[in-house]
């Protein structure tokens, strides 16, 4: 770890001078520092900042149209907190409780773990080739250890999933993200804000110099009442997924009339799969049908040396979290 | 059951590990690791580092710190660091920096500028296999290859051809590192001539001669201390602190103090190597075994070193067997050295063995318990000397009724989405003894010390001393206090082997009776309270045999009539004549239920059951925890745990978040069950051994029931959800 400056802003204006880098729950920033992967000369501690609270949406910064029917996550608010709220949809919340651990939860922040960084241990050791890291310098993966590593979305010069569980779940439920830079605030779909490697992996999201993220928000949470998250991993807690699943399904005398899901520690970002949902509409809620369904999710997928295995985990996966859905269904 | 007299200070945080001493005016060092696997250093720009503050020496094989060759009784001939320019493997140590703060002393070795001339190195097991060389198995001065043929038959080939039934497979574990809670660490402090260490180890006494060679001082002036250790398991016999912080400590006369970061610990100690088996069983229509064949490979390093004892540590013991034959090949690599890990040679020998049986049930349809006890053996095969006391047949008929095993059926069950299967497998460690000294000091104030220098790394060895010392006694426990952990205390009692109950425990029983005959001896001389009286000693107290009027006196009561403060024996034990006549082992059978989720495939340890037959239990709550940690680390082996490397031999993965070890929610309730029956043939403590047997057996009872639920074996460790996709 590097010497660095450290300062505690007490409002949005004054974090978001563009010279920090923020510090929330410190559970990415500070292992990363350790580690020599991030050496940010100046520090915001933004825990100081207004920026708590789980409710009913009153349109934050900007108003989309979704004000009012929308669940707004503070981003400061703790995992722990949200995972244990209420009016969050199921998917979300379970997101959250198979993520990290209770200490690592009770630390760790709405809006820093959407901009955590790659588990992908090349990134994090400095001795290592990594385009993430050091663009230029090659991707250690692609010839290394990748059986953690991602089978879409994947280019050349990076091969990383993005490791969060609860992005998953908000691309799935369609949220969005505000943001206040020091030109003003603005909304965006969140399953936007994040981008694939390309030749750029060392971008990984929209968000400008010295954004910040301000809130979260799920809209018409009703919606996604009846949703769920399942998680695939070689031990039962206190690890990243191998595959997931977030899913909301909408079925109605037996025939699903809506779908919204996406998967994660499959993609090199919380990976949406529109050609599933397509693919379900209108279809019976039986194993087979979703079986048939899933095949489109693994399309164009390509697998690495480790990681075939992820392809029709996948779609395992995808069967298990629908028919999870459809055999709860009440409808 | 007796507590953990050391409880208290670990769930207070009070107990005091080696890095938690504080010494004023301590120097801090940081070590530097190769981060190529192979050639040699061709320069190292240490201009940055020394220039950086607080740095007070930079050590590097082009300066080094000097150290002189160290001959370990545990170990052998020691590896020294920074005394030559080779690299060896990826994570070697190759400097040390010294400053002012720990913090200072990290951020300077970063600034160390390393240049090498790269040679390919070899990392690859399977690749290495074609360079195999014949070697001679760990701990064991057996050849590599051993052969027990019946009258009449020529060859292994022969044998099993002509059995009824025969199976015959591949199988493979991955390489381990110990990962104990306490990193590698330690304190040196060098004042007039004497050196001081505080280090996490298994053997201070034995550790205190390492260290005296290493920085070439007279043994009896260095003292080592370790009054509680984090977890050893086999891996804390040396470590790179401790050597590098005593000659630093010496060098700049100056306490040192040293550690090894998580990631470090991975490379720079040693593990448990991978290893390949193939196994060859066959067998007549009742399941009598009429061969065994077990060929063993072992991954070293180019000097081979340690080899992990698989066919010598299982088949050549475990059956009855009318012809039988093992060998053992080293494949050296450029890969970090080996070492002992818990139950070295049985644990990923069981895999190989326990599946390849039951794999040979499978195959005569025969109930994997019924095989298992239709082959038990009373000797080891081939061998006159019968095992002292072995009560397998009870640990499985116990296990059995208790598991429910009799519900089993040859395809498994469904529950729901999970398929559930159940498996079992033999557990063994062999029954030992090391020579052990123990001293038992009565003090004026009616207590008694017993000590030996020794480690209770979380093994129990503390409660043993105290259970037993008041025992021999014949005292209440809370009478006696325990001592271990410093090599100044009487050479015994040393982590390792399963022996430290059996040796300590029995050197124990002689220092009390020598110490009560010395005190019944004080109290009839002529200087005695009970001068001229024929005396005997029982309940802790003194009594004169011929005037029963008297009132009994306690040791305390002797010793101030006598003006003493104290009176001290020592008992020393050794294995003798014992191993000229019987075969010793503990044994257990292992049972273990799992869930696979029939879509997604994750393997869930539902239930688990061991019964084992380890002798005479001194502390059942100890020897509960001990069992059950090896079952979980058996888990670990079977589901997560595994070393990989990168092919140009980067170990990739090196963190706690990585390095996959189950987790709370991996672990069912563990029941742990004993067959008591005391093996005074060993010692006249009659226990044996039970700190490895835990893990024994555990990973192929794992693989077995996964076998039973979904019908896939699978023949290499870890197990993984890629194993169980048949689509994958
Ligand atoms: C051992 C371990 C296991 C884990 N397992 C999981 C898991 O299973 N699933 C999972 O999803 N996650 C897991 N995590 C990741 C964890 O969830 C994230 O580290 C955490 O959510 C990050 O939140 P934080 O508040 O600590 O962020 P910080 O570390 O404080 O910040 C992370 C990044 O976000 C930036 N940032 C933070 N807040 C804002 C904001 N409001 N606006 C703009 N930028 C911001 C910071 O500058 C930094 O770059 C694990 C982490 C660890 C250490
Ligand atoms: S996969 Fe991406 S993060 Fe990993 S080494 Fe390659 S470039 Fe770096």
């Amino acid at each position: 770890m590097r010497q660095f400056d450290i300062t505690a802003p007490t409002t949005i204006d004054d974090a978001v001078d563009g010279r920090h880098t923020f510090l929330a729950g410190g559970t990415t920033l500070v292992d990363l520092m350790k580690l020599d992967v991030l050496t940010p000369p100046r520090v915001a501690d933004i825990n100081a900042l207004p920026l708590r609270g789980i409710g009913a949406d009153e349109g934050g910064h900007s108003d989309n149209g979704n004000a009012g029917h929308g669940l707004r996550i503070g981003a400061l608010e703790r995992m722990s907190d949200v995972a244990e709220h209420p009016d969050v949809p199921p998917a979300v919340r379970r997101a959250l409780t198979l993520s990290a651990s209770q200490q690592l939860r009770n630390m760790a922040t709405i809006g820093g773990n959407l901009l955590q960084r790659t588990r992908c241990g090349y990134f994090r050791d400095t001795t290592m080739p990594c385009n993430k890291r050091t663009p230029g310098s090659g991707c250690s993966a692609l010839g290394g250890n990748n059986r953690g590593h991602a089978v879409l979305g994947t280019s050349d010069h990076c091969v990383a999933t993005h490791a969060s569980d609860l992005a998953v779940a908000l691309v799935a439920l369609d949220a969005e993200v505000r943001l206040v830079g020091s030109d003003g605030a603005r909304t965006t779909p969140l399953a936007d804000f994040y981008r694939t490697p390309g030749d750029t992996p060392e971008i990984e999201t929209g968000l400008r110099d010295g954004e910040l993220t301000t809130d979260v928000v799920v809209p018409h949470p009703e919606r996604a009442a009846h949703s769920t998250y399942v998680k695939v991993r070689d031990r039962q807690s206190y690890e990243f997924a191998l595959c997931s699943v977030a899913a909301s399904l909408d079925v109605r005398d037996g025939v699903v009339v809506d779908a919204r899901i996406a998967a994660g520690g499959v993609g090199t970002i919380p990976w949406r799969l529109p050609g599933v949902e397509a693919a379900l509409r209108g279809e019976p809620a039986t194993e087979s049908a979703f079986a048939a369904a899933a095949e489109v999710a693994t399309h164009g997928a390509t697998p690495l040396t480790h990681n075939g295995f992820k392809v029709p985990l996948l779609r395992r996966t995808l069967v298990r979290a629908l028919l999870e859905l459809a055999e709860g269904s009440t409808r | 059951m007796t507590a953990r007299p050391d409880a208290p200070l670990k769930v207070t945080g009070r107990a005091t590990y080696a890095l938690d001493n504080v010494v004023e005016g301590a120097a801090h060092g940081y070590l530097v690791l190769s981060t190529v696997a192979r050639g040699e250093l061709a320069s190292m720009d240490v201009e940055a580092v020394r220039a950086a503050p607080g740095v007070l020496a930079v050590y590097t094989p082009f300066e080094p710190l000097p150290l002189h060759p160290v001959n370990s009784a545990l170990l052998g001939r020691m590896w020294l660091p920074l005394q030559d320019k080779d690299v060896r493997y990826h994570g070697q140590p190759i400097g040390f920096v010294v400053a002012e703060t720990f913090e200072q002393a990290r951020d300077a070795a970063a600034l160390a500028d390393v240049a090498y001339h790269e040679r390919p190195a070899a990392t690859s097991f399977s690749d290495g296999l074609t360079s195999a060389v014949d070697a001679q198995p760990a701990a064991s001065e057996a050849p590599p290859s051993l052969t027990v043929l019946a009258d009449g038959v020529a060859s292994i080939e022969d044998a099993l051809e002509a059995s009824d039934v025969t199976i015959d497979a591949t199988y493979e574990t991955a390489a381990q590192n110990h990962a104990a809670m306490e990193p590698h660490s330690a304190l040196a402090v060098w004042s007039g001539g004497e050196l001081t260490v505080y280090a996490g180890n298994q053997a201070p006494h034995l550790v205190a001669s390492d260290l005296a060679s290493a920085v070439d001082v007279p043994v009896d002036a260095v003292h080592v201390e370790n009054p509680v250790v984090g977890g050893a398991f086999g891996g804390k016999a040396t470590s790179m602190p401790a050597l590098l912080a005593s000659a630093a400590a010496v060098a700049l006369d100056r306490p040192v103090k040293a550690a090894l970061t998580r990631e470090q610990v991975f490379t720079a100690t040693a593990n448990r190597p991978a290893t390949r088996q193939r196994i060859a069983l066959g067998a007549r229509r009742d399941g009598g075994l009429v061969a065994v064949r077990h060929d063993s490979w072992s991954t070293t390093t180019r000097e081979i070193g340690f080899v992990e004892p698989t066919s010598h540590g299982t088949s050549r013991e475990w059956y009855t067997t009318e012809n039988l034959a093992i060998s053992q090949k080293a494949v050296p690599l450029d890969v970090p050295p080996a070492t002992f890990m818990r139950a070295p040679g049985e644990a990923p020998g069981s895999f190989a063995l326990e599946s390849a049986v039951d794999e040979l049930a499978e195959a005569i349809g025969m109930d994997p318990v019924a095989l298992r006890l239709r082959n038990n053996s009373t000797a080891p095969p081939g061998e006159d000397l019968q095992w002292s006391s072995k009560h397998l047949d009870e640990c499985f008929e116990i296990g059995a009724a208790r598991f429910g095993w009799a519900d089993r059926t040859p395809g498994g069950r469904r529950d729901g989405d999970w398929l559930v299967g159940m498996g079992t497998a033999t557990a063994m460690f062999p029954g030992l003894r090391f020579p052990a000294t123990v001293g038992v000091t009565l003090h004026d104030d009616g207590t008694a010390d017993v000590a030996t220098a020794g480690a209770d790394p979380g093994t129990g060895l503390l409660g043993v001393l105290r259970i037993v010392g008041a025992e021999s006694l014949d005292v209440p426990q809370d009478r006696v206090v325990p001592r271990l952990g410093d090599s100044r205390l009487p050479p015994g009692g040393l982590s390792g082997g399963s022996t430290a109950t059996a040796s300590a425990g029995s050197a124990t029983m002689v220092a009390a009776s020598t110490v009560i005959e010395q005190l019944v001896a004080l109290a009839s001389s002529e200087e005695g309270p009970l001068r001229g009286h024929d005396v005997g000693y029982a309940h802790g107290t003194v009594y004169a045999l011929d005037a029963p009027e008297r009132d009994p006196m306690t040791f305390g009561d002797v010793l101030r009539a006598t003006g003493r403060s104290t009176l001290s024996a020592t008992g020393t034990t050794a294995p003798g004549e014992e191993t000229t006549k019987h075969s010793f082992g503990s044994w257990g059978a292992q049972f273990c239920e799992v869930r696979v989720h029939r879509l997604t495939r994750e393997v869930r340890v539902s239930r688990l059951l061991g019964v084992f037959d380890a002798g005479r239990i001194i502390n059942p709550r100890t020897a509960r925890g001990q069992l059950a940690g090896g079952m979980i680390w058996g888990v670990s082996a079977a589901l997560h745990e595994g070393i990989e490397f990168d092919d140009d031999g980067r170990m990739s993965r090196r963190d706690l978040a990585d390095y996959l070890l189950p987790v709370n929610a991996d672990i069912p309730d563990v029941d742990v069950q004993f067959v008591e029956h005391p093996d005074t043939l060993l010692s006249d403590l009659g226990a044996r051994g039970l700190g490895e047997i835990g893990i024994v057996g555990v990973a192929a009872a794992v693989a077995n029931a996964v076998h039973n639920a979904t019908g896939i074996r699978v023949r290499r460790l870890p197990i993984r959800i890629e194993d169980l996709l048949e689509d994958g």
